[in-house]
């Protein structure tokens, strides 16, 4: 097997110095792939995708243990701006677009490694391209988009950096179903047409699922599942607990605690 | 009080009382003990020179825990303290000049002047908060001093208000030995003032509302009037402590208010370290007796008389670095090395405290 | 008629210097109370340069322009940097801290007295009579000039520049503009430079116009009200600001108190803050952040 693009492995990160947000994430992304990230509130999801892309000083946050290897470099602990030039950008839950520029702008202020203006030119036009309605709003300031524009800009300005590895935090969040699934095939045309291999973190596994490659659990800061889209839509955890579909009959406390009781098995 | 761990190693409160004494141990009462007796007899040892040093730092000291009691402990940053200071230096100096007032008189009314104009200095604060505070009390300053100014040269004291030495009782208040007394007498009135007042009631509002003004409101605090009172309080501490360097110079001036003087004060509370009386003392030791400590240093070098034109301006730079060495690199101040200090020889032989919540 | 230039002059020479006061707080956030300190020490750069290239006068204000680009660079490298990711407040006072400490140096290296930056040029300063039968001094003409320029090319960078919209873009939301690749050490340094060449300009032209002591501190410190009145993440403001400031005060000393000077700034300012704290033009929830 080639080695993934992206491996992160055993990565705890601790806040404020005190509080353990991820304790032992281990993933691994191949070129090409799509993975899904799944699992509820406050299970580490976007704290996995913020490790990845790097902290700040001001987030006051560190990856105390574990390694997170792009392209066989280390790259824990890296500034994010670092990091994106690296080729992995990450498109954050919120505030994802700079509010006071315009759409132009925002596309124009990313930092695109050694880039001429005729492959900036050429970025914009496959940036208008993939996402025809932006052209429209070129001169829109970014903080009256709707949520659905908003979410087609900050992917647009990721792809500005020309990343090899796409990370997208909560693309579904507060957008009506018709526009997640617009935005959901368009990530697989950007695949498609580009090559970019992309992970999504998701609350919603039934939205995640439809086009993933492979998909990883997380609750309370572990990874509790993994594996392909067959396996994972197959499982019965995941029917009932992130799809919605009991299949059935009508569940009682005991088998949730039965559930509870088996996923440590998967940690 | 806010430090939970015991002071000595093997001391734990059983009681309510143990918590609210002043002293904890045998060994505090007795240092305590000790430290007073030492200060009472430094006037009969010391010279000239080094009683003014002391009674330099005694009125820093009032206006450095004044400041931290705002700054420190309240969370509203005032960079106008020097303009608290001049209010009350020039309230005694026109009760004096206008209706020869005597000192019993004129220290209270500093005292409410500094009071009024705390309503004044804390009104912005109750819609700015951090910055734009500081740059409200920063434009107060001004317009204080200002006024000041403008008293001086309508009443044609261009140069300055001389105030002579006050007689109480037929006693005249004169020479640094006497002053040394009274200026401890306030300084140590105003210390015990705030040690009271940070463990009651107030204090804790205060506290509350420096860590987060929303959290305190929802707790029932009420922020415009504890931060009011903060403003009310510190500025009529500071007031005073102008009114006594008024009658200890013997001479009122706005040239010795200026901007650097808040700065002044300001350091003294980062230096001395943010949230501790203690701090407030360190930080007003220091900061008096840098520019000394300076000059001292400068006297030693070879042809020290030609670098004499320069000091003030050595006295700056020197004072800059300081400031942000401890700005940068120790922004807990002396305090925070003296707790670092006292930790070592507490837990000693071992090296760290155990942490709360600490992982694994 | 005379008044009239007077107040323009003023607020160009308050608006010159105010545009450095917002450009670091619009892309830092950082109150930089050590702006009239490094305005003046653009001005004994220019003294120093001009000794240095006696008989070039050209070469020697490029010199000192250039110079002072870098000291604001240095600044942010070896000091504010330090100081991202702290409370806004200890960021300030390290400033302020920076400011006596050049405050003292200079007074080292210069000394005290009043110095002709203009003679050791070999310029001279002749007034220009005005229709309308007022008078403006040839410098104070070029510095009316020079905040004409500066704001222009600030607008054009600003709008149009792709550093000009990365330093606005970290102004907003640093975060993101990191994980978009933009380097905020390399934004903020800019951001210090461009400040400080702004008001070392300012600095130069007013020290070549009236001459060169440790008092234009003040002006410096003056002009910080027109900034904020302006709103401090707002060029027009800025400008407006010290239109503001600049009038207030010159009217005041014509027809109230000359000794007003010094606070009408302050008066205004106060006011301000009252009424509207975040400015003329600034944004609203700026207010919130300590």
């Amino acid at each position: 097997m080639t080695p993934p693009l992206l491996s992160v492995d055993k990565l705890e990160v601790v806040y404020n110095r005190a509080i353990t947000a991820i304790q032992g994430i281990s993933l691994s992304v191949q070129t090409g792939q799509i993975v899904a990230i799944l699992g509820t509130n406050g299970a580490g999801k976007s704290t996995t995708l913020r490790a990845i892309s790097g902290f700040l000083g001001i987030d006051d946050a560190r990856v105390t243990e574990g390694a997170v290897t792009f392209k066989g470099q280390r790259i824990e602990n890296r500034p994010p701006n670092e990091v994106t030039r690296l080729g992995i950008v990450l498109v954050p839950e919120r505030e994802k677009v700079f509010p006071n520029l315009t759409v132009a702008e925002n596309l124009a202020a990313p930092f695109a490694p050694s880039m001429s203006n005729a492959e900036r030119r050429e970025r914009e036009d496959l940036i208008y391209h993939f996402f025809p309605r932006l052209a429209d709003l070129r001169t829109r300031t970014g903080g009256l988009l709707s949520g659905g524009e908003r979410q087609m800009l900050a992917v647009a300005s990721g792809l500005v950096c020309k990343p090899e590895l796409l990370l997208i935090d909560e693309l579904s969040l507060g957008l009506a179903p018709v526009v997640v699934e617009d935005l959901m095939q368009r990530l697989l045309q950007i695949r498609k047409e580009l090559g970019i291999t992309i992970v999504i973190v998701e609350q919603s596994a039934a939205v995640a699922l439809e086009i993933a490659d492979y998909g990883y659990v997380l609750e309370n800061g572990r990874v509790v599942l993994d594996g392909d889209r067959e396996r994972l839509t197959s499982h019965g955890d995941i029917q009932e607990f992130y799809l919605g579909q009991s299949s059935g009959d009508r569940r009682n406390y005991r088998d949730v605690k039965q559930y509870r009781r088996s996923r440590r098995w998967y940690g | 009080m806010s430090d939970r761990m015991p002071r000595a190693s093997g001391y734990f409160r059983t009681g309510y009382a143990q918590e609210m004494a002043l002293t904890k141990t045998r060994l505090e009462r007795a240092s305590l003990f000790v430290f007073v007796v030492l200060l009472l007899a430094f006037p009969y040892f010391a010279s000239a020179f080094y009683l003014d040093l002391a009674n330099q730092v005694f009125l820093a000291a009032i206006g450095a825990l004044s400041l931290m009691l705002l700054t420190g402990y309240a969370g509203q940053v005032s960079l106008g303290h020097a303009g608290l200071l001049a209010a009350g230096a020039f309230t005694a100096g026109i009760l004096y000049k206008e209706i020869n007032a005597p000192i019993y008189l004129t220290i209270p009314a500093a005292a409410v002047t500094g009071a009024v104009l705390g309503v004044i200095f804390g009104l912005p604060s109750l819609r700015l908060r951090g910055l734009y505070l500081a740059v409200s009390t920063l434009a107060l300053h001004f317009i204080v001093v200002y006024l000041g100014g403008e008293y001086e040269t309508k009443r044609g004291f261009s140069t300055g208000i001389t105030i002579d030495a006050p007689v109480i009782a037929g006693f005249r208040l004169y020479g640094g030995k006497i002053w040394y007394f009274i200026l401890l007498t306030f300084a140590a009135g105003t210390l015990l003032i705030c040690v009271n007042l940070l463990r009651s009631r107030t204090g804790r509002a205060w506290r509350a509302i420096h860590s987060h003004e929303t959290v305190a409101e929802a707790l029932g605090i009420s922020i415009a009037g504890y931060k009011l009172l903060a403003f009310v309080i510190s500025s009529a501490m500071a007031a005073v402590a102008g009114a006594l360097f008024a009658y200890y110079r013997s001479f009122v001036s706005v040239e010795a208010f200026s901007l650097f003087l808040s700065i002044q004060y300001v350091a003294m509370i980062i230096i001395g370290g943010m949230g501790s009386l203690l701090g407030a003392l360190l930080g007003a030791v220091f900061v008096t007796l840098f520019p000394y400590l300076i000059e001292a240093a400068l006297m030693k070098l070879p042809n020290a008389q030609s670098y004499a034109g320069l000091l003030f301006a050595v006295n700056y730079a020197a004072f800059g670095v300081v400031m942000i060495l401890f700005l940068v690199f120790e922004p807990q101040g002396l305090v925070g090395i003296w707790r670092r200090i006292q930790t070592y020889f507490l837990l000693w032989p071992f090296k760290h405290k155990p942490v709360a919540g600490a992982r694994k | 008629m005379q008044l009239f230039v007077n107040i323009i002059v003023l607020s160009s020479i308050y608006a010159l210097i105010a545009c450095g006061y917002v450009l670091i707080y619009r892309v830092s956030r950082v109150l930089n109370l050590a702006h009239g300190e490094l305005m003046m020490l653009g001005s004994y750069l220019l003294l120093t340069t001009a000794s240095s290239f006696s008989g070039h006068p050209a070469a020697a204000i490029a010199a000192a322009v250039v110079l002072s680009l870098t000291v604001g660079v240095l600044v942010y490298v070896f000091l504010m940097r330090k100081m991202t990711g702290e409370m806004a407040l200890a960021a300030v006072l390290t400033t302020v801290a920076l400011g006596i400490l050049l405050r003292g140096l200079m007074v080292l290296i210069w000394s005290a007295q009043q110095q002709y930056p203009g003679q050791a040029l070999g310029f001279s300063n002749p007034a220009i009579a005005l229709p309308g039968g007022g008078r403006i001094s040839t410098f104070a003409a070029l510095l009316v000039l020079a905040t004409a320029l500066t704001y222009a090319a600030l607008f054009f960078f600003l709008r149009f520049g792709r550093w000009g919209v990365r330093m606005r873009a970290a102004g907003q939301n640093p975060l993101l503009a990191a994980q978009r690749g933009i380097n905020l050490h390399a934004v903020y340094a800019l951001a210090w430079g461009l400040s400080t060449l702004t008001g070392s300009i300012a600095g130069m032209l007013i020290s070549l116009d009236s001459g060169l002591t440790n008092t234009m501190v003040i002006i410096g410190l003056k002009a910080f009200p027109a900034a904020l009145v302006g709103g401090l993440d707002s060029l027009a403001g800025a400008l407006v600001g010290a239109l503001i400031i600049g009038a207030a005060e010159v009217l005041s000393i014509q027809y109230i108190d000359p000794l007003l000077s010094d606070v009408v700034p302050f008066l205004i300012l106060i006011a301000m803050l009252v009424v509207r704290p975040w400015g003329l033009f600034g944004t609203r929830e700026e207010l919130d952040r300590v």
